[in-house]
């Protein structure tokens, strides 16, 4: 393994068996994900791309293979250490930003901290440098349905990197916003790794790909091309 | 998650669907309520059949009869030995924790007590002269010695005593005052008469000297206390036969104990001897059973209206987990354990529970207090128009202070409970699909 390889894959397989037929949603995937790289999973739809993201971010667990994360196999983790798992190394971003309506923009940044047993005053602390960071510092105590889209999913990267995590998630982060407020959010992903931060995004939009270093093409469940961004 | 973060996350949590939270609980409500004003009827009942003590004879007595006595009601029989002989009535003073025995014996004869031209009444008692204090017999005036036609009387004795030339009924006032008449110092005459070997009646006419009154008991007021001797002597007069006490036995014996949290356990062993025995304790006893019964029911009946309340809770919580379930998602994307979601739903469920019970409890203790004013009043309003006052007020509806909390931590534990299922259903959920749902 490579010094700065953070994630590697070996022959995942997630079947998903619906009545009689089988779904290949990932059908014998290797990859490598090296520290502080931002790269991106690419392909048409139901080529398993949400699939393989849920399982780097141990929401889910292979049928077959094994997912090694600094040094420990999270494919063989139960329900209790893959919760801790999600806890300590992963920051997910969602597509439809999945903010908790009735919370302030501050508590939904700072939700993810109760589950780490942060004190009270910590949690604010930490909340309120996360949303100054991505620039919401005047809108701390608005609700979700008062911020736009673009805000509402930088409310939802701040959210993620609430518990700094070692891997941010994105799947299809910018797919309900706007061009302008998509290239807002791309930049703000490009400066969190420009910190370090490993960053692993889905997308179909080759605009996106545009911003990350090496895009990996899936096709049926498998790994068809990986391009190297033209530096 | 700590406990307090919990708190603060179930709070939040009940605040946003607070209307649907605040209906669910009336039911708690009315359950807890429910169960507080009927176990307060049922206390209220028990305390005014029981709350005077010692209205049912003195609390270190066992009262004995023949074990002939019990089987007469048809109760199976208790064994042949179990007659009140004298050898038998010495072997039982002689027992463990029994502090005295006497023979009790009515003098079995019809009787006219005279005292001048006056009539009176009394129970003619015989007992061993010997147990008078053990017996507990507080004279209030006069000594409490009997024998040689020496007798004790009780309380209310002198008040029985009519002139049968005035109206009937009418009690004596001496010399007109007010006073009842005292008869300590008194010579009664006891007059017994019965047919002769010819025919005719005769008569025979004994001299009882007051030596003694005793206070006043709520048992024994109308007793008229003499030595057993003397009690035989009438009835074996009457009877023309003395009885045979060592053959067939007194009809009845007091046993005195010496320690009163004793009493039970020789009554029972009493009865294992095949005699019929009652006390005041053994007779608290059944009632206090037949009140915890009644209790027993009527808080089954609360249990009733909280068990579908705990049903309501169960609804509203899967309706809102279903509501929320990418809000589980999310919970346990960012690293909620299975433990933690269990743990605010069913503490959700569980706070509806509590404060639920909490309302139920103060909303149940005021309607206790309502329906007590209301039937205080009611009763006052009787006594006063049959001519009585009351003496106490009686509380219809107490509130026993195990009952407000008992009451809120059975609403907790039924809300806790009915939170289980939804929250087992919560912790189910696959992150994946959670995330995803619409
Ligand atoms: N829980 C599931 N049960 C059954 N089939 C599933 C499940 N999840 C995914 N699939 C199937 O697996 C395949 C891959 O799905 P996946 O969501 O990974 O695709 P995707 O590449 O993310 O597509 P899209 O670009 O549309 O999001 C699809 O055919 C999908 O229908
Ligand atoms: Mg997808």
């Amino acid at each position: 393994m490579a010094p700065d390889t953070l994630i590697r894959i070996q022959g995942i397989k997630r079947h998903f068996i619906l009545g009689d037929s089988v779904v290949k949603a990932l059908d014998g995937v290797d990859l490598d994900i090296e520290q502080g790289e931002m790269m991106c999973l690419m392909g048409p739809s139901g080529s398993g791309k949400s699939t393989l993201m849920n399982l780097l971010g141990g929401l889910d667990t292979p049928d077959e293979g094994t997912i090694v994360v600094g040094g420990r196999d999270i494919s063989a983790l139960d329900e209790n250490e893959l919760a801790l798992y999600r806890r300590q190394m992963v920051g997910f971003v969602f597509q439809s930003f999945n903010l908790i309506p009735t919370m302030t923009a501050l508590e939904n940044v700072s939700f993810p901290l109760i589950f780490s047993g942060t004190a009270p005053a910590e949690r604010k602390a930490r909340g309120e440098e996360l949303l100054d960071m991505v620039g919401l510092a005047d809108r701390m105590d608005h609700k979700p349905t008062e911020l736009s889209g673009g805000q509402q999913q930088r409310v939802a990267m701040a959210r993620a990197l609430a518990n700094d995590p070692q891997i941010l998630l994105g799947d299809e982060p910018t797919g309900n916003l706007d061009s302008k407020t998509g290239v807002e959010v791309m930049e703000m992903l490009r400066k969190l790794n420009e910190q370090g931060q490993t960053i692993v995004l889905v997308t179909h939009d080759p605009r996106v790909s545009q911003y990350t270093t090496r895009s990996i093409h899936m096709l049926d469940g498998r790994i068809i091309e990986e391009e190297l961004a033209p530096l | 998650m700590n406990f307090r973060d919990l708190l603060r996350v179930v709070w939040s949590n009940l605040n946003r669907m607070r209307g649907r939270a605040i209906m669910t609980a009336l039911g708690v409500v009315i359950g807890t309520a429910a169960i507080v004003v009927l176990i307060a009827l049922a206390s209220g009942l028990q305390e005014s059949a029981t709350g005077d003590a010692t209205a049912f004879g003195p609390v270190n007595q066992i009262t004995l009869l023949p074990g002939a006595f019990f089987r007469a009601f048809g109760a199976p029989s208790g064994g042949d030995e179990s007659v009140l002989t004298p050898d038998i009535i010495k072997e039982i003073g002689r027992r463990e924790g029994v502090t005295a025995i006497t023979p009790k014996e009515q003098v079995a004869a019809p009787t006219t007590i005279k005292l001048n031209r006056l009539v009176g009444s009394g129970t003619l008692t015989g007992i061993d002269p010997l147990v008078v204090r053990d017996m507990g017999l507080e004279v209030e005036r006069g000594a409490d010695i009997l024998g040689n036609w020496t007798v004790i009387v009780g309380a209310k004795v002198g008040e029985s005593f009519v002139d049968p030339r005035e109206r009937s009924g009418t009690q004596v006032q001496r010399n007109g005052s007010e006073e009842p008449l005292d008869l300590l110092g008194q010579t009664l005459s006891v007059s017994i008469t019965k047919l002769g070997d010819d025919g005719k009646p005769i008569t025979r006419t004994v001299r009882l000297r007051v030596g003694g009154v005793l206070e006043e008991t709520g048992s024994d007021d109308y007793a008229i206390y003499m030595a057993l001797a003397d009690a035989e002597d009438l009835t074996s007069w009457y009877s023309g036969q003395r009885p045979d006490r060592r053959n067939d036995g007194y009809s009845q014996a007091v046993v005195v104990v010496d320690d009163t949290q004793q009493l039970l356990p020789i009554q029972r062993e009493l009865e294992d001897d095949g005699f019929f025995a009652f006390s005041a304790q053994s007779t608290l006893q059944q009632i206090n059973i037949l009140f915890a019964v009644i209790q027993a029911v009527f808080g089954g009946i609360g249990a009733i209206a909280l068990l579908v309340a705990a049903i309501g809770i169960a609804n509203t919580m899967i309706m809102s987990i279903l509501e929320r379930t990418r809000e589980i998602g999310l919970m346990k994307a960012v690293g909620a354990t299975n433990r933690d979601v269990m743990s605010i739903f069913i503490a959700e469920a569980g706070a509806i529970g509590f404060f639920g019970g909490i309302a139920g409890v103060l909303f149940g203790i005021g309607a206790a207090k309502v329906i007590d004013v209301i039937a205080q009043a009611y009763i006052n309003a009787q006594l006063a128009s049959s001519g009585s006052t009351s003496s106490d007020p009686i509380s219809i509806a107490i509130i026993p202070i195990w009952l407000p909390i008992f009451a809120i931590v059975f609403s907790l534990i039924i809300g806790l409970a009915s939170g289980i299922y939804p929250a087992l259903r919560a912790v189910q959920l696959d992150p994946v699909n959670a995330l995803k749902y619409e």
